[in-house]
């Protein structure tokens, strides 16, 4: 036997005082000193207990060490080979895995004639293991603390052996007072000495038993040490269900104990602790019972219902646990070791209620956390903007989704169709600041493209020119122009918009147009000061002064815009332009809904929709004051983008009706999911340059990358609708497509179609060729059915419906489908596609002039190809904002063996 | 004289021992005569409880579909998981509660579940220092199964011992962000209450993501009583039945 056993018990038990159990003389050596969790645990407790642990072992690594803050551990493959290094110790500790820890812990005692006792780390060891551990020990006279436990330690003498009681900083909770703390949770004996310091109570020693289903060091075996431990005046217990250890002990001092686990009587499986679990007479609510027999109480103690008596008392909660023991000990006269530090109320650290209206008792506002907690909490708002993990963006995107089953696009969240009922600028700044603009960031929107789109004097127009003169399609004609503003045209917004982010990241601002905003405390230094402001060369420049009227008449409002203006000079219109764009952005940064380099880039898409727009305009109309006739004044004032993207298609500012139907046109094409071919376009563009390095991606080339991506089958193919259309109408003397009241027989007409339709299908089965497919009628996804029907058109449909508009086009269609399957053309009634609704609105739109001879075929083509444009590059600009942010270089990359070769 | 019951004890002694047993009742026993006069016990019924972490219960041979009767789809799928490399302990405790509380640590386990009552869906222990992966895996199985009908999700333990806060953060974060992915956003309110090593960190990840989903939140440290921050939990809870969660959905852009 290697240690005396206390006399009178049934079994063997050597340790018979509290301070011997972590005591400063303590020899330890670790199995498995490198393993996972030791590796990380048992240097704070090696440098905590001044160095207490001598070696430990991990078969194959001898000859390495285990650095700790109090200087290196040695490690050796077995136990006797640390002996035989001449390093004694008397205290063992087991991390080993549950398999091998019965022949550790045999190890241990085979050949360690001085060994006292061994600390079990490790959970989930077999029942039978931990029958044998026991015999093993007591045979040998040896103390096993464990298993599944956290070890134990001594606030007195500053010694911690084997688990994680205190956490990383052992010496924030193991305070020195006179409560000895016993536990069959780990985690919780930390937890209680914490809680205790909130009531002015220390700790004397604390003992993590784990609760398996043998507990080798229990509640009996510690109430002897805890009787005989002159710094103890108190102990408390935390327990839960399952086996006899609590029962009928003789306390004599007071003891707070607290058995938690009355829903375990539910579990027919072990939760965490395995040995938690009752047969019958030790349940929770038994060992409550035995614990009020012990302290001759009647009751639970609560602060509601305070059962107490100078024995002890028992809560339930461990909450209560400081309450009850200051009250048990105030019975025996005995008063707190130190003034209460902290409290266990709420303390938020970290809240963000997305800006949604709590309860006053729910919404308790952040507090400062502790030292060192403090600090790290504010160095995280340091940085301002969401931050994305990047991944491969190949076909993927965080920014559109299409619903395979409607076949309907989201962008952020917002359906396409949402999207083309709200106004245009709303969805211009959609896919950058993720969230619709109201009102008055639609009004600033206005201002900043309408700045943009009036080219007079720059070698764009020129450009564009050519390209249009050279027969090229729309978009290759906008490409130019986007081509042309490259870094170097933004880059001084730009480094307005970084410079004023950077000014206001710290200030606590939270809302771009809060006028009460105090400025005083924003610094700027000269250097950063002269960024914004204008250049004599831009001193004939009109654009700043009519961008601030434009603001002013718009009611508009910015903190950055007062701060720049209070400067008390000139700015240039890349300064209010950047002042725009991070008025827009910093509500949803400040919020993390964006990242910081998207506010960072907006300028450079607000540019390039305002250039790509003007650019469709051909260069005659670009004049010094005016486009197309229509002075700046006005434009900046009072148009809206819908306004503007109509005066690019036609050449005049359209009546509200019309400007309904360009939006809701330009809606519906905003975007078709990552797949389109325009989104790979913009996608590979960013790729290609790299988004893991942000500054080199030039937005402008990507943006020509969805231009180029497009063409006449893609984007370019409305006119195939419109074109059939004007077939059907073109001699029909229409004046008016949005009257009701044509005296057109629509059904006449489509049932002549659709007979000729008929026999041309007939006709080239014969032939073995095939028939043209009708444009606007049916889909890949939307048939089958007796009647079909596109989801997007019904929806489209049922707007016009419910605000009485007409329009002859889309009820032709509608006639044609369903003479279609009358006549027999067809097996089923055919849905009428979003591509007829678009036809049939921008035909309407455009009528009248066509009518007058003012638009030709060719202008037509032009229009439909354009108003694909102006939705589409609002998708684009949603896929390369999103790419930037979430991908990896050359992500868009098919690897050769996704190719495939043909002969 | 020995009697015949107690010659087998020894026997008894060692199916217990060696077979993983843990508890083995014979009831009734019966004692039939036999030709020379002497009685043989018999056990005209026979149940014992297994040890689940003791290999040796695998000697018998019994079919896994055995063990596998009293336990749901979703336990037998984190079940799957359990390594030991963290616990991952779950327990279906209502199926129809409508707070989602990961749980860390026995001890936290037994309080949480005890005051959560019927408003939780699962008691869990995922403890034991996971790495990020297994982290991930398990919350993404409870996310599948429970997280449509979750009002609150609740990410409780005390101070760590060694779990590291921001491993496990960042494993439950991307999960989330991940089902919302595939699954579409759910209403939810985020509670934690936590404390260990890179806890900051872990909390600060957590947050970032979070914010990108539009979900809100509330962190508590381990300078709050973890059993007031299970009724700070349990009143979100409240809240969201009785219209937060539309409060929420609104917010969220989810369509009802």
């Amino acid at each position: 036997m290697r240690q005396k056993a206390i006399s009178g018990l049934p079994y063997f038990l050597g340790v018979d005082r509290l301070n011997a159990v972590a005591s400063p003389e303590d020899r330890v050596c670790v199995l498995n000193i490198l393993g996972g969790e030791s590796r990380t645990v048992t240097p704070v407790s090696h440098a905590f207990s001044g160095g207490n642990v001598v070696f430990g072992t991990s078969p194959g690594r001898s000859g390495q060490v285990l650095k700790t803050p109090a200087g290196s551990i040695p490690v050796f493959n077995t136990v006797l080979e640390g002996i035989r290094a001449g390093h004694g110790f008397n205290t063992g500790v087991v991390y080993l895995p549950p398999s091998g820890v019965r022949d550790g812990v045999a190890e241990l005692i085979r050949v360690n004639p001085e060994l006292k006792k061994i600390v079990i780390i490790t959970e989930k060891i077999a029942v039978h293991d931990a029958r044998e551990i026991r015999a093993m020990a007591q045979a040998n006279g040896i103390d096993i603390i464990g298993g599944n436990c956290l070890g134990v330690a001594d606030s007195w003498n500053k010694v911690r052996i084997g688990g994680a009681l205190g956490g990383d900083h052992p010496e924030e909770s193991l305070v020195k007072g006179s409560v000895a703390v016993f536990s069959n949770s780990g985690g919780f004996t930390t937890t209680i000495a914490q809680y205790l310091t909130t009531a002015g109570w220390g700790t004397t020693t604390l003992i993590s038993s784990g609760k398996d289903v043998y507990i080798q060091y229990a509640a009996r075996d510690f109430a002897l040490a805890f009787a005989k431990d002159d710094r103890s005046k108190a102990g408390v217990l935390y327990v839960e269900p399952g086996g006899y250890y609590e029962k009928d002990i003789d306390w004599q001092k007071p003891v707070v104990a607290c058995v938690v686990g009355r829903w375990k009587a539910k579990l027919t499986r072990a939760v965490g602790h395995a040995g938690a679990m009752a047969g019958s007479g030790d349940s929770a609510e038994d060992k409550e019972r035995w614990f009020m027999e012990a302290f001759d109480v009647d009751g639970i103690y609560t602060s509601e219902t305070p059962h107490v008596s100078a024995k002890g008392a028992l809560v339930t909660n461990i909450a209560d646990i400081p309450a009850a023991l200051t009250a048990v000990m105030a019975l025996n006269d005995i008063q707190p070791d130190f003034a209460p530090r902290g409290s266990l109320s709420l303390k938020p650290w970290i809240a963000n209620d997305q800006g949604l209206q709590l309860p006053p008792d729910l919404a308790q506002p952040v507090v400062t956390a502790p030292a060192p907690y403090d600090a790290q909490i504010a160095a995280l708002s340091d940085q301002i903007g969401a931050v994305i993990a990047r991944q491969s963006m190949k076909d993927t995107s965080g920014a559109s989704q299409m619903d395979p089953k409607t076949q309907v696009t989201s962008v952020h969240g917002h359906r396409v169709l949402d999207l083309a009922l709200q106004p245009l600028e709303a969805m211009f700044a959609l896919p950058l600041v993720h969230e619709l603009a109201d009102a008055h960031d639609r009004a600033m929107l206005d201002v900043a493209v309408a700045a943009e789109v009036n080219l007079i004097g720059d070698p764009i127009l020129l450009a564009a020119d050519a390209a249009r003169d050279a027969g090229n399609s729309p978009n290759t004609v906008m490409s130019v122009a986007a081509a042309i503003t490259g870094p170097k045209r933004v880059e001084r917004a730009l480094a307005c918009a970084r410079a004023l982010i950077a000014l206001f990241a710290q200030s606590g601002l939270r809302d771009g147009r809060d006028e009460s905003f105090d400025l005083s405390k924003i610094e700027v230094d000269d250097q950063t000061r002269a960024l914004f402001l204008a250049t004599p060369d831009e001193a004939d420049d009109p654009r700043p002064e009519a961008m601030l009227a434009a603001i002013e008449a718009r009611g508009g409002k910015s903190v950055f815009l007062r701060f720049l203006l209070g400067f008390g000079e000139r700015l240039s219109r890349d300064a209010i332009l950047a002042a725009i764009t991070t008025t827009i952005a910093w509500g949803p940064l400040a919020r993390k809904r964006i990242s910081r380099l998207t506010a960072e880039t907006l300028p450079w898409y607000m540019r390039l929709y305002g250039v790509m727009v003007g650019a469709t305009i051909p260069g005659r109309h670009h004049q010094p004051g005016s486009l197309w006739g229509i002075p700046r004044e006005e434009r900046f004032s009072r148009w809206t983008m819908a306004d503007i993207c109509c005066l690019a298609m036609t050449g005049k500012k359209p009546d509200p009706t019309e400007a309904l139907y360009v939006q809701i046109l330009i809606g519906l094409l905003i975007s078709n999911g990552p797949g389109s071919i325009t989104a790979q376009g913009a996608k590979g563009a960013v790729s290609a340059d790299g988004p893991q390095t942000p500054d080199r991606v030039q937005i402008n080339k990507a943006m020509a990358g969805f231009l180029t991506h497009s063409g006449y089958s893609h984007g370019g193919n409305g006119f195939e609708g419109m074109a059939f259309l004007l077939d059907q109408f073109r001699d029909k003397g229409l004046k008016d497509p949005t009257d009701p009241n044509h005296g057109l027989d629509l059904t006449g007409m489509a049932r002549d179609f659709a007979l000729a339709y008929k026999r041309d299908k007939a006709t080239a089965k014969e032939l073995g060729t095939e028939v043209r497919a009708l444009p606007g009628v049916h889909h890949p996804i939307f048939k089958g059915k007796p009647e079909n029907f596109d989801p997007r058109e019904r929806f489209i449909a049922q707007f016009m419906e419910e605000r009485g508009e007409y329009n002859i086009f889309h009820h032709f269609y509608r006639e044609l489908v369903r003479q279609l399957y009358d006549v027999g053309a067809s097996r089923y009634v055919f849905c009428v596609n979003v591509d007829a609704i678009i036809a049939a609105l921008l035909l309407a739109v455009l009528w009248k002039d066509y009518q007058a001879g003012r638009m030709t075929d060719a202008n037509l083509e032009t229009a439909a190809f354009t108003i694909f444009l102006f939705g589409r590059m609002i998708g684009a600009a949603a896929e390369i904002d999103d790419h930037l942010n979430r991908g990896r270089n050359m992500d868009t990359r098919t690897p050769a063996s996704g190719c495939k070769h043909v002969v | 004289m020995i009697s015949p019951l107690v010659q087998h004890l020894p026997k008894l002694w060692e199916l217990m021992h060696h077979y993983g047993m843990t508890t083995l009742e014979l009831n009734p026993i019966r004692m039939r005569p036999g030709k020379d006069g002497r009685l043989t016990p018999v056990a005209c019924d026979f149940k014992c409880g297994f040890d689940r972490d003791d290999p040796r219960v695998a000697r018998l041979g019994l079919p896994q579909h055995l063990f596998a009767a009293d336990l749901s789809e979703f336990e037998q799928e984190v079940n799957q998981l359990r390594t030991h490399q963290g616990q991952s302990d779950v327990f279906v405790v209502n199926e129809f509660g409508t707070i989602l509380a990961p749980t860390f640590g026995g001890g936290a386990n037994s309080l949480v579940t005890e005051v959560l009552g019927e408003a939780a869906i699962i008691s869990s222990d995922f403890g034991g220092n996971p790495p990020y992966e297994k982290m991930k895996s398990v919350a993404a199985i409870c996310y599948r199964h429970f997280l449509a009908q979750t009002n609150v999700l609740f990410i409780i333990g005390g101070k760590s011992n060694n779990t590291d806060i921001h491993e496990t953060f960042r494993g439950m974060g991307d999960a989330l962000r991940e089902h919302f992915a595939k699954h579409g956003p759910v209403p939810l309110y985020v509670v934690v209450g936590r404390g260990g090593p890179n806890l900051v960190r872990g909390m600060g990840n957590l947050a970032d993501t979070l914010d990108s989903l539009g979900v809100p939140y509330r962190f508590f440290g381990f300078d709050s009583a973890i059993s007031e921050v299970v009724n700070y939990a349990k009143r979100i809870d409240e809240w969201m039945r009785t219209g937060g969660r539309e409060q929420i959905a609104r917010s969220m852009n989810i369509a009802a």
